[in-house]
């Protein structure tokens, strides 16, 4: 079996897809001279040259609107954040132009937005967010956020090849995670050939008949550790990474939401307005009487990312918390 | 074209000139040049500007056509045929009709909301302009966005965003791809000065800056941002200075005098389309009416100043008089111009007024892209 880190995976597939396609090129902030604030792209240079391995000004809002600007003339440009949280910079850029430009018949915007996201030992509240929220209420972007080596390889080749602006986020946390140390679910063998990851396909983790835990990104580990422990207690736990966030696997939701008829979701993002809210809502709509009892949701609290251990410790979800949450719907 | 150095009196300019410098009566006859050896002032004499017949007539009717196309635009906003509203660049058609002028087919202009010359010199047919301004399936957007937010695909145009600024980096990265791809191509782009107060402005021009772009920055200058003055957007005593600044050339110019404006237009984008860019020009114009159809100008605008500026400065008046004075052209000719652009217009409206408003029904399904 082919073990890969995280980060390899994503290298591999950029260095794969850039020898692919002469179109496809790379900017961001010390990514070229420097290989990266996460040496994602460390040798690029040297191989590819400085025209498509771009270290730019320190100007996410310049360099994205330039990178949007040459996506309209046909290039295919892979734009790196140091971290997600910076990606505010360049809101307007995304958000009101590029996001936009199809639907007002201005023709296809190809782009990956490289976001390093979610927490990472007192990170603090500017290198620790998670960004899908803040683009999933805007029509015309992608989001993708995978949570093992395998889907990160094969859904950034799905998004360096698909026509518009994808927000691919990367788990700082996973980047050098030890492949051998990953739960057996997430040890997916990576093929040596061409692969891709379709975009808005789930993944059934783990089978399960009692209740379903559905979750993305960084606790898909968490997940698969609580299912483990209710195992032992004797209830089966279905564990569903959805991978893909925009679009999402509505099929997967409620297939299993009809199995089980007990859900949890779980994601690292904030409870307050965290996407599980719009899921919870579609199973309502669609599924209500498939339901045994009421749906929960996790995620973090409802304040910016603090920084001390206690405090960091306090404001994400724990495995506790799922626990205690899955026992909960069980006993209901 | 030949250089301003060859056909040019030149001499030196000082910061001093920059003082008291009066827009009007200043860059009457001449224009501002900086590069890294220094700064000038260049004689420009109009009259030996002019070009054949056959272009100066061309010019003529872009820049009449221009005016008859707004015109024809507020009049249907006026009668409730624009959902919305509407911008117009009253005072800019020279500059715009100008610049965009010097673009070949396979440059990419990114224009402003006060450039319809330069859509129209770019080659957008003004039904299209119509249609999309009356929110028609016609339209270059099929009715999602309206008035001059909009773009021509087939012809190289970008759309534009509201938010001012953004424009500058999405036209570096237009710049960046012809660099990327050796294409000896530029890329023309038009902000107000009101825009150059915005961080994009300076991150998209500092970028093309470092990476060498082909890219021409035209700052229209009208002298108002909605209701605010210069003084209140900018402390430097002139935009053209912030080139120095970015380490790049710029120009200072009279953008009610079309042949001048087309004349630094050609030379910076020929500069461009030679590896010497980005380069910056600060067109100096007058808004000659309110920032849209719903604002008073009047209302805080120095309407004497204007007037003047109407009276001796209209870049229609104005390029009206050159050709008269020329001799080469008759009154007949200039007025046969005018009466065909008005024609065009009201033409373009009538068939614009005759597409259709367009179906909601799949508006969903048209978000991504294949």
């Amino acid at each position: 079996m082919t073990q890969k880190t995280y980060s390899n995976a994503i290298r591999e597939a950029l260095w794969e897809e850039m020898e692919r396609d002469e179109n496809v090129y790379l900017l961001g902030e010390d990514i070229g001279l420097g290989g990266g604030a996460f040496y994602i792209t460390k040798g690029f240079q040297e191989k590819f040259g400085v025209q498509r391995v771009v270290d730019t000004p320190l100007s996410e809002a310049g360099f994205t609107g330039s990178a949007i600007g040459s996506s309209l003339s046909g290039l295919r440009p892979v734009v790196e954040f140091q971290f997600a949280d910076f990606v505010t910079e360049s809101f307007k850029m995304i958000v009101d132009f590029a996001a936009g430009n199809f639907f007002r018949k201005m023709g296809p915007v190809p782009i990956v937005f490289r976001l390093p996201s979610a927490a990472l030992t007192s990170a603090g509240p500017f290198h620790s967010q998670n960004p899908e929220i803040w683009f999933f209420g805007t029509p015309g972007i992608k989001i993708v956020a995978p949570s093992n080596p395998y889907d990160a390889k094969g859904l950034m080749k799905t998004a360096i090849r698909d026509n518009n602006p994808v927000v691919f986020i990367e788990y700082k946390k996973f980047y050098n995670y030890p492949p051998a140390d990953l739960p057996d679910p997430l040890k997916l063998e990576i093929p040596e050939d061409d692969y891709v990851v379709p975009l808005g396909e789930a993944r059934v983790l783990r089978e399960g008949k009692d209740v379903s835990l559905i979750t993305f990104g960084t606790t898909v580990i968490q997940a698969l550790s609580a299912a483990d422990q209710i195992e032992d207690e004797g209830a089966s736990v279905e564990v569903i990474d959805l991978r893909s966030i925009v679009p999402y696997d509505k099929e997967a939701i409620l297939n299993s939401v009809k199995k089980t008829g007990r859900v949890l979701f779980l994601h690292e993002a904030r409870k307050h307005g965290g996407i599980s809210g719009e899921f919870a809502s579609l199973i309502s709509e669609e599924a209500f009487e498939y339901l045994d009892a009421p749906i929960i949701r996790i995620g973090a609290i409802n304040t910016p990312v603090p920084l001390s251990p206690p405090l960091e410790k306090a404001y994400l979800p724990s495995l506790e918390e799922t626990l205690f949450a899955l026992r909960d719907l069980l006993e209901y | 074209m030949s250089s301003p150095e060859m056909s040019q009196t030149k001499r030196d300019a000082s910061p001093s000139d920059f003082q008291n410098l009066n827009y009007f009566k200043d860059l009457e006859n001449q224009f501002l040049e900086i590069n890294q050896l220094g700064m000038y002032w260049n004689e420009f004499d109009t009259q030996k500007f002019i070009p054949s017949k056959e272009i100066a007539l061309e010019l003529h009717f872009l820049l009449s056509l221009t005016r008859a196309v707004e015109e024809t635009l507020d009049s249907a906003f006026r009668s409730g045929n624009v959902p919305g509203t509407a911008f117009f660049g009253r005072g800019n058609e020279g500059a715009s009709v100008g610049s965009a002028y010097c673009l070949t087919e396979e440059e990419w202009l990114v224009p402003m909301h006060r450039n319809c010359g330069s859509h129209l010199a770019k080659g957008h047919p003004p039904e299209s302009i119509m249609a999309h301004f009356f929110g028609r399936k016609d339209g270059p957007s099929e009715g999602r966005d309206g008035n001059f937010h909009m773009g021509y695909r087939p012809k190289k145009i970008t759309q534009l965003i509201s938010h001012i600024g953004t424009m500058v980096p999405i036209a570096t990265g237009l710049a960046w791809a012809e660099k990327y791809r050796d294409t000896n191509r530029a890329v023309l782009t038009h902000i107000g000065e009101g825009g150059t107060s915005s961080g994009d402005f300076h991150e998209g021009i500092n970028l093309a800056s470092v990476q060498q772009l082909p890219l021409v920055v035209i700052i229209d200058n009208n002298q108002y941002a909605y209701k605010t003055l210069p003084e209140k957007q900018y402390a430097c005593k002139s935009l053209v200075l912030k080139s120095t600044g970015y380490g790049i050339p710029g120009f200072l110019v009279d953008g009610t005098n079309l042949l001048l404006i087309n004349y630094i237009c050609g030379l910076a984008l020929d500069m461009a389309r030679r590896g010497k860019g980005p380069i910056l020009i600060e067109s100096i114009t007058m808004r000659s009416s309110g920032h849209s159809v719903y604002d008073k100008f009047s209302d805080y605008a120095d309407m004497e100043t204007l007037e003047k500026w109407v009276e001796e400065r209209d870049p229609i008046k104005r390029y009206d008089k050159l050709l008269m004075d020329s001799q080469i052209f008759t009154p007949e000719e200039l007025e046969d111009s005018h009466l065909r652009a008005r024609e065009t217009a009201v033409q373009a409206r009538d068939i614009a007024l005759k597409s259709s408003f367009p179906n909601p029904d799949q508006m969903e399904n048209e978000i991504f892209a294949d």
